[in-house]
């Protein structure tokens, strides 16, 4: 495949990255996030193998079908699973407003294509715009996590920032190796599985949001 | 034979918590985990006399050098103590119902899973590795910082996990930017191999590396409990359970350090020694700064410890700033000393709690009177954190300070010295009130129990020894650590 057919594509689903990513920031029901966060896997998933049929790596195919198993289907829904499970009356409860919210989101994007933007030579390490859009996706997740209060969503942040780091290690040249790529993901879902635990643990014995206890100060 | 060695001792810890879930007898548990620990020192010894005599040795992803060696020491010291001190603890711990006499399993399994995560971090010479092994850290110990089941300890557990995992994503994202950097240079022959990158760091491109860098720091500083991203950390040290809280002030938080030196390494040779050691100083004056007035104004014992090492992790951080063969001799010696230091700070404050049933620095008083030994060693640990001479945590400190002069950065002097006089004073103070005065009737008179003493007199032991003097063979690592380091 052309190479520069393989940045145009990749350019396209970074701009589908950035859109889930506004759907993620700006969602007012916690389900309408989990949804846009599996879409956002499913496209990097997409990105993979678009990267595997045009450098001829058989790792990046690898890494895309696991992508798509574990971070577009079973965490997902691993977290619609817990909201059923919980009965989630309460939804997704920002910190501050929507809109400063999105405002900060939008500054967010703009600061890292400008900050990529001085990085010339890089352009040759990682295909297309794939460092600025992970950035940005790396940021907006912390933003989700920082302005939410309820656990799930804070979830949901994480693995909207460990997409970004995703997309852009399937971008630099050759790829991560796929041991480590391995490793990243197993370390997610167990990560992934404890958080939950912990979420219906405290939800069964105070009926709380454990990211809402308050407790400990000073 | 050290080649063996470094596939033999991250297995030890492995084996052993698969072993745990065997059995539920508590004493048998105990032996296995005492034991399992002796055998782990016993290898970290024959690995470290290996390197003295070879030098650093590779295997696959694994690799050791000065520098790992000086961590796993401080590593092997801790999980013994640990683990005698686990002993008495825990029979009290079951006996007052924090912990559930059937799960004791799990716990142990958990603890030595969690220790097998250490010493791959400290091991690993592929980042990626490294990385995968600290949020490994992460998952293990979070589970044992809630490991009670109060929904303090879930909360601060949660916040823990939230804060480190997305902390450490950064870290994830800057090795990848610096890969990406390495890979351009390396072409085919790309590997995320540490010291594949090192030989190749001069030629990588300056302003990639320099943003990977920032990545980084904030990435690991987060797992190492820097200022300002250390807002977990007095929580998850203080709800952990004991022992916990001393394995994770004293050695996971220097394995980020750890991190951050290799990462500080690539960046020195790519874009010059002052762009890393810049940013180290600023996180290090800032933690000292921030950890300052939560000290003073402390009503809970553990968290005072908490905020100290936010203190301690800064003055590493100033040390290895300062840079220089004496500030990072100074650094490295630091790890050790506050990681001895703050574990014997942590069982003292842990026994003390117990007798008091209370938290509260106000409740804890004339600890002498019913305690003598443990107020004792609870004062000198206390006194050494202060960095009062002669214990060990002075001559790092004076090592720092020196560094500090001799680079004529006087703010910077400055700053380390106003904060270090009046956390010394607030130290002073808090360790005064507990140690000294009428207990209230409703302490427990109870004798003391004999493993937490052992345990807390061999850290003590080493804490006053290396403050009179440091070994030759310790020492001679320490030099070839700082040579390492700096290049």
């Amino acid at each position: 495949m052309n190479i520069e057919i393989v940045h145009a594509v990749i350019d396209d689903l970074g701009a589908l990255l950035l859109f889930t990513m506004i759907i993620i920031v700006g969602a007012s029901q916690i389900s309408r996030a989990i949804y846009a966060v599996a879409f956002q896997s499913l496209f990097i998933a997409i990105a993979g193998a678009v990267l595997a049929m045009a450098t001829g790596n058989v790792d990046l195919w690898v890494i895309a079908g696991i992508t798509l198993t574990v971070k577009a289907i079973a965490l997902p829904w691993l977290l619609l699973w817990a909201i059923r499970r919980m009965d989630v009356k309460r939804e997704v409860e920002p910190v501050i407003p929507d809109l400063a919210t999105l405002t900060l989101a939008v500054m967010f994007v703009v600061m890292s294509f400008h900050l990529s933007a001085s990085l010339g030579s890089v352009r040759q390490a990682i295909s297309g715009n794939a460092l600025p859009v992970g950035i940005a996706l790396t940021l907006n997740g912390v933003l989700v996590m920082a302005t939410r209060k309820t656990a799930l969503s804070q979830m949901v942040g994480l693995f909207a920032s460990e997409n970004g780091i995703f997309f852009t290690a399937m971008a630099v040249t050759k790829g991560m190796p796929l041991i480590i790529e391995i490793g990243v993901i197993l370390d997610v879902i167990l990560a992934a599985l404890v958080m939950t635990i912990m979420v219906l643990r405290v939800r069964s014995t105070v009926d709380a949001d454990i990211a809402d206890l308050d407790r400990l100060r000073g | 034979m050290a080649e063996t060695l470094l596939w033999v001792i991250p297995l030890v810890p492995v084996v052993t918590a698969l072993l745990m879930l065997a059995t539920s007898n508590r004493k048998l548990l105990s032996t296995i985990d005492v034991g399992s620990s002796a055998i782990l020192a016993a290898l970290t010894l024959l690995l470290a006399h290996e390197v003295e005599a070879s030098g650093p040795r590779s295997l696959g992803m694994f690799r050791v050098d000065d520098l790992g060696i000086i961590f796993l020491l401080l590593l092997v010291v801790l999980t013994l103590a640990v683990s005698i001190y686990t002993v008495a603890w825990l029979k009290q711990a079951v006996e007052v119902g924090n912990m559930k006499a059937e799960s004791l399993r799990f716990y142990f399994a958990l603890v030595h899973a969690f220790v097998a995560t250490i010493v791959v971090t400290i091991l690993a010479d592929n980042l990626g590795i490294l990385w995968i092994a600290m949020e490994g850290t992460t998952i293990t110990s979070a589970v044992l910082i809630g490991y009670h089941g109060h929904h303090h300890g879930l909360e601060a557990a949660w916040k823990y996990i939230i804060v480190t995992t997305i902390g450490i994503s950064f870290g994830l994202f800057g090795t990848v930017i610096i890969y990406a950097a390495a890979a351009q240079v390396m072409g085919e022959a790309s590997s995320m191999s540490w010291l594949a990158m090192m030989q190749v760091a001069p030629k990588l491109d300056p302003g990639i590396v320099r943003i990977g860098f920032i990545f980084v720091m904030v990435g690991y500083g987060t797992k190492a409990g820097l200022a300002p991203m250390h807002l977990w950390l007095p929580d998850a040290h203080s709800q952990a359970p004991t022992p916990i809280s001393a394995l994770l002030s004293g050695i996971l938080i220097k394995c980020a350090l750890l991190a951050i030196i290799r990462f500080q390494m690539i960046a020195a040779a790519a874009c010059g020694v002052d762009f890393p050691q810049q940013i180290l100083i600023v996180f290090g004056l800032a933690s000292m700064v921030v950890a300052m007035p939560f000290i003073l104004a402390q009503h809970d014992l553990k968290r005072l410890l908490g905020y100290s090492s936010v203190e301690h992790v800064g003055i590493i951080a100033l040390g290895l700033g300062f840079g220089g063969a004496v500030g990072t001799y100074g650094a490295l010696l630091h790890v050790v000393n506050h990681g001895i230091t703050k574990a014997l700070a942590f069982m003292a404050a842990g026994t003390a709690i117990a007798r008091f049933d209370s938290r509260n620095l106000q409740a804890i008083k004339g600890l002498l009177a019913v305690a003598p030994i443990g107020a004792t060693l609870l004062m000198i640990a206390f006194l050494s954190l202060a960095g009062v001479p002669p214990f060990s945590i002075f001559v790092s400190e004076l090592m720092i300070l020196r560094a500090g002069i001799g680079q004529g950065d006087w703010v910077s002097v400055a700053i380390f010295l106003t904060m270090a006089v009046i956390i010394f004073a607030g130290l002073l103070h808090h360790a005064g009130a507990m140690v000294f005065g009428e207990p209230p009737k409703t302490a427990s008179h109870e004798p003391e129990a004999r493993s937490p003493l052992i345990a807390m007199l061999l850290l003590a032991t080493l804490m006053i020894l290396l403050g009179l003097t440091i070994p030759v063979m310790f020492d001679g690592f320490l030099q070839r650590a700082t040579e390492v380091v700096l290049g």
